[in-house]
């Protein structure tokens, strides 16, 4: 892409902020943004999972929210959908 | 010999092993792409698909994998052969395996639409292999669970300067959670109330009032059983390696309860409540004491050279006795005493869980996976230097009594600067032992729910976990403990390099980079297994049946089975990956389509 922002390099003081940003809090940050997917998952599942095939009588309400969810729904499917370990608990 | 040479040593292998061998593989095996779209671009879904800036990458996967491993293998394998081979083989283990089995577990995973390696050795080796390495996985948890609940209880009960801090930044670990999660307080305001206290409470802990409290408290409770130990037992480390007579006091048993209670509620709160704010307070309690400690073992030299002179022998002996009937031949012992700074399994199995879906840009992977290796390699150095000039006390007290004396070199009182360095020390392994016990009951949890129900219960899950690794500590034997966790651990390298030698030969790449580091761990490895199973057998089992001893009994015959089950479970993965190998030497698979691009 033409108008592609190539992303700023930092001095050595800004790497620095990132690496004991990286081994500080990312982790933390992570963890608090898997909590929220979780939760708005289970919301999604709730009232579209019809989208992934549970028999769930769509509501009227499920209409309205709609148009709110479409940005979602093709992350949500693939995060519902994809094969998961225990593995995966490490990460 | 001096730490400055030592540190020159790893700073010369640094560059020598990234600049020609590493690149070098990246660029002409690999072949790695900016321009190739990775997982976490293409399926980014903002939780475990999202990427990420490389050097917050390198950041975080350093912190992940630079455990306790580093430092308990160099220092033990310091004590057992003298520096010289432990600094050999750390040298050659990070330079032509350790940072190739990170960097391809990355790579694996990162080429296979970010699937685990238990994945892709479904896909690409066989069903079984999976299922064995699930296996493998939970014993080699339960393994380290067990020697670090082990190692924690003997420096709590042994080092009575040591408990106030840790039980402050326990606290300081649930106030921060309060703090930032129900308060909404800043950041930067919580991290210094919480860490400022915690150091101050890992420093008050060498003053007489406080030291002489903890060491009251341990002795009222040894006093509960009249003084008699609760279990005693034969430990072929004491005494110089030649061995004695050990005692569990009840005052050991209270210290590793009360480790196994914090894990335990670490495993069944919800992870901002304890677990992850623990883990940031310890970040920076240890970042501290590993950063004073490093700088100061390069000019200790010059401003101090008394704390920079090598002090144990450079070499001990080719086959050094382990008690009165033990073997501890330098191959394969010493390849699997020290682990994670020369090569570790744990690495690939985060690195390509964890790490690998958050790589922004195929150029990211070696300065993320092998970065990060030669960054653990030093922390492995640094705990080499600090038990090679620290000589006195036990393996873990002549490595705070080297790291303090290090840290010394700043102005700081020794015996405070030794207080910190235990306390450092405590900090990594707990943060560990905590994630371990998490990640058990979740594995338990998935593998007997279906077929006994109650194990879907957390408590029950978690209670059984911690139940066992009280019952390995309680054979009091750590020594056997760590070395089949050494074992386990190398092994689940050899396997996930085993997974990597298979994908390149199916894709008609060059495999030999990981093929013979894969070869060579195998081989070492299983060897190991069946040394330390027969310590175990003659040195504990066998003198405590004689002598009518139950727990000795019951723990060392359990860890007997263990490594029996790591052997056949290592022999069922080395046939299906030999299968799968030749099958795609004579066969390759149709190599991928083009790359999707970027963008």
């Amino acid at each position: 892409m033409s108008d592609e922002k190539k992303p700023k390099k930092g001095g050595f003081l800004q790497v620095v902020k990132d690496i004991v940003y990286g081994m500080s809090s990312h982790e933390m940050t992570r963890h608090a943004v898997r909590s929220r997917a979780s939760m708005e998952h289970l919301f999604i599942l709730i009232t579209m999972g019809d989208l992934l095939g549970v028999p769930i009588l769509p509501p009227y309400y499920s209409l309205r929210l709609l148009p709110y969810v479409t940005p979602q729904i093709s992350a949500w499917k693939r995060r519902m959908l994809r094969e998961r370990d225990i593995t995966d608990t490490l990460g | 010999m001096n730490a400055l040479i030592a540190v020159i040593i790893g700073a010369v292998t640094v560059y020598l092993a990234y600049a020609h061998y590493a690149r070098r593989i990246d660029r002409n095996v690999i072949q790695s792409d900016p321009k190739r779209a990775t997982p976490a671009t293409l399926y980014m879904d903002g939780v475990d698909f999202m990427p990420t800036n490389r050097n917050i990458l390198f950041g975080y996967h350093f912190k992940s994998i630079a455990a306790a491993g580093p430092i308990v293998g160099a220092i033990v394998a310091a004590t057992l052969w003298g520096w010289l081979p432990a600094l050999v083989w750390l040298v050659l283990g990070v330079s032509f395996m350790g940072w190739a089995s990170d960097y391809s577990a990355i790579v694996l995973s990162v080429r296979n639409e970010g699937n685990s390696l238990s994945a892709v050795a479904h896909r690409l080796v066989s069903p079984r292999t999976r299922t064995v390495l699930f296996l493998f996985i939970f014993f080699y948890l339960l393994l380290i669970a067990g020697a670090f609940v082990g190692i924690m209880a003997q420096v709590m009960d042994g080092q009575p300067k040591t408990p106030l801090g840790i039980i402050l930044l326990v606290a300081m670990g649930l106030l921060l959670g309060q703090m930032l999660y129900r308060w909404k307080m800043g950041l930067l305001g919580a991290t210094v109330i919480t860490v400022g206290i915690t150091f101050l409470g890992i420093l008050l802990g060498p003053l007489p009032a406080i030291e002489g409290t903890f060491k009251g408290f341990n002795e009222s409770l040894n006093t509960m059983t009249g003084g008699a130990p609760i279990v005693t037992y034969f430990d072929p480390t004491l005494a110089g390696f030649k061995g004695a007579e050990a005692k569990i006091m009840p005052s050991l048993l209270f210290w590793a309860i009360a480790i196994c209670l914090f894990c335990y509620a670490g495993s069944v709160l919800p992870i901002w409540r304890m677990a992850q704010p623990v883990v940031y307070v310890g970040f920076w309690i240890t970042a501290m004491a590993m950063v004073l400690g490093l700088l100061g073992a390069a000019v200790g030299t010059f401003v101090k050279p008394e704390v920079a002179q090598f002090q144990i022998p450079a070499f001990k002996g080719w086959n050094p006795q382990l008690g009165p009937a033990g073997i501890m031949p330098l191959w394969p012992m010493l390849f699997v005493t020290i682990a994670c700074g020369a090569i570790s399994g744990w690495h690939a199995l985060f690195g390509s869980v964890g790490t690998a879906r958050q790589i922004e840009n195929e150029a990211d992977m070696l300065p993320v996976g092998a970065g990060s290796m030669f960054t653990e390699f030093l922390l492995g150095l640094l705990a080499l230097l600090a038990v090679s000039v620290g000589a006195k006390g036990a393996p873990v007290g002549a490595f705070a009594n080297g790291l303090g004396g290090f840290i010394s070199v700043w102005g700081v009182p020794v015996q405070y600067a030794v207080s910190l360095a235990f306390a450092a020390f405590i900090v990594i392994v707990l943060v560990v032992t905590q994630l371990i016990f998490r990640v058990m009951r979740v594995t338990l949890t998935e593998w007997l729910g279906e077929v006994i129900p109650p194990c879907r219960n957390q408590h029950v899950a978690s209670f059984i976990s911690v139940a066992l690794a009280i019952l390995l500590v309680l054979t009091g034997t750590w020594i056997y403990l760590w070395q089949l966790f050494g074992a386990a651990n190398q092994l689940m390298a050899a396997l996930s390099l085993l997974l990597v030698t298979v994908w390149l030969a199916s894709v008609g790449k060059d495999w030999l980079y990981a093929g013979l580091p894969m070869i060579f761990m195998y081989l070492t490895t299983v060897a190991s297994i069946l040394v330390t199973a027969y310590n175990l057998y003659f040195n504990v089992y066998q003198p405590n049946l004689v002598a009518g001893r139950v727990i000795p009994v019951v723990g060392s015959g359990l860890m007997v089975l263990v490594a029996i089950l790591l052997v056949v479970a290592a022999l069922f993965v080395a046939v299906d990956g030999w299968r799968a190998f030749v099958r795609y030497l004579r066969r390759p698979a149709p190599a991928p389509g083009p790359a999707p691009a970027r963008g």
